[in-house]
């Protein structure tokens, strides 16, 4: 059979607390990363994601204890990114419970730091996140939460980071993001075809038509999202609806 | 039941050791292989490297082949269920070659396999109370290939392979029961059961 494709809400996390970034900026509250990891693990979740948007080093010791806290009651994968800069950072996480860990900056910074987390944890650990802007008829590799261009093509950089042994992508629309008009589907659909591992498709969630849109016009693996089911809007149940609806293969309950 | 966790040093143990204790399981992680061969029940766990993981178990591979022999109960997910064969094509040396067969990469489109996919299991206690048509989480690049019938379950990924396997109270699984929900948490449920009955 086909894998699923795959729903994953996005928390993003600062100093211990879930907030939601518009355009990067503007933070605002929204609660208790275990609690709500559990929360969508029993709506049918497929995989939660933790991105630490602020990634400080007195905060990586904050989001270490909300990952062993969610890794107690959270039977799904976890991923966490954010402020990843090292082997070390990579290892610490993974010990604190988290599944997987998704690297941007220190990725493009030192390329080499993929093969050797792939080698030491198994690429299934190493997750790429490219964050990518549109130039012309391409799109461009972005670092340092979406601020600095790293001077990299985004098709070109996915398929060089699978090489060195990425196993997954993440890949998030920085012109999308936050703006709740949907995905970025031609770059989602460019990267799902010049790559062999799961791509995740990330940034412009607003409606459940948009994720039905970027998992078959955009051919990604996955789906995250992250206000949408935060203010309560759908919950993944519904979401996973609509999508059998249309004939999308998901993960659903079969009654345990 | 006390059930040993191998810690090889790499990778997240809080999902299983939870859910084994939810199973019933009383939890001790073990960072010297030594200790295993003394243990009631033994988890190798699903992270890191066939190499890595067999350079922390040699030592005490042959230590290991007579516990197991002798009946140890043990349950393998993942890379835990791949050192268990003979050989991987991941890593030069041996494995724990408990059972035979070796492991190979996976041949299909998009590698790791990273998902849920189809478990079809046959009428076997570890899958017990599991309704068919369960998914399970898969992360894998690499599938065994077992030279004996200890096939209990199978999944297609471009090709067919081998889910899980048994034979007595020596078990396999290459999907990530700790991270596969509810059907996940009952296959750990009916291990330590396994486990138990053989008490």
């Amino acid at each position: 059979m086909p894998l699923t494709k795959r729903i994953i809400p996005c928390l993003d996390v600062r100093e211990g607390v879930v907030v939601k970034g518009v355009c990067f900026k503007d933070l605002r509250k929204v609660g208790d990363p275990p609690t709500l990891a559990v929360e969508y693990q029993d709506q049918g979740a497929d995989e939660i994601v933790f991105l630490d948007v602020k990634a400080t080093v007195a905060g990586q010791r904050t989001l270490h204890e909300a990952v062993r806290k969610t890794a107690e009651t959270l039977f799904i994968p976890l991923t966490v990114g954010g402020g990843i800069r090292s082997f070390k950072d990579v290892r610490d996480t993974l010990k604190a419970g988290a599944d997987k860990t998704s690297i941007n900056t220190a990725a493009v910074q030192n390329p080499g730091l993929i093969t050797e987390c792939a080698d030491a944890f198994g690429s299934q650990c190493v997750v790429l996140a490219l964050d990518a802007k549109r130039k012309g008829d391409s799109w461009e590799v972005y670092s340092h939460s979406g601020t600095t261009p790293a001077g990299l093509d985004a098709v070109d950089w996915a398929k060089d980071a699978c090489d060195r042994g990425a196993g997954e992508i993440l890949l998030t629309s920085i012109d999308a993001d936050g703006t709740k008009a949907g995905y970025d589907v031609e770059l989602t659909r460019s990267v799902v075809r010049a790559v062999n591992v799961p791509v995740i498709a990330s940034g412009g969630c607003g409606t459940i038509d948009h994720i039905v849109e970027v998992l078959t016009k955009g051919e990604a693996d996955a789906a995250l999202a992250a206000s949408i089911f935060h203010y309560g809007e759908h919950t993944v149940a519904d979401v996973k609806k609509i999508l059998e609806s249309k004939g999308v293969l998901i993960r659903k309950d079969v009654g345990m | 039941m006390r059930v040993s966790i191998m810690d090889y040093g790499v990778g997240n143990l809080y999902s299983i050791a939870k859910g084994l204790e939810r199973s019933g399981g009383e939890i001790e992680i073990v960072t010297d292989p030594r200790a295993l061969a003394r243990s009631e029940a033994i988890v190798f766990p699903g992270v890191g490297a066939f190499g890595a993981a067999m350079d922390v178990l040699r030592p005490v591979r042959e230590e290991l082949r007579r516990a197991i022999a002798e009946g140890v109960p043990t349950l393998g997910i993942c890379l835990g269920m791949q050192i268990l064969f003979e050989s991987s094509e991941e890593s030069p040396g041996t494995g724990l070659g408990v059972f035979g067969g070796r492991v190979t990469k996976l041949l299909s489109g998009r590698v790791p396999q990273m998902g849920w996919n189809d478990v079809k299991s046959s009428d076997d206690p570890l899958f017990d109370g599991i309704p068919q048509g369960s998914k399970f989480y898969y992360a894998n690049s690499y599938i065994c290939q077992p030279t004996e019938k200890v096939a209990v379950a199978e999944t297609e990924y471009g090709q067919r392979f081998a889910a899980a396997v048994r034979k007595n109270t020596l078990c396999g699984v290459q999907f990530h029961p700790e991270k596969s929900g509810p059907p996940g948490l009952k296959l750990l449920k009916n291990f330590v059961a396994l486990a138990e009955g053989n008490q």
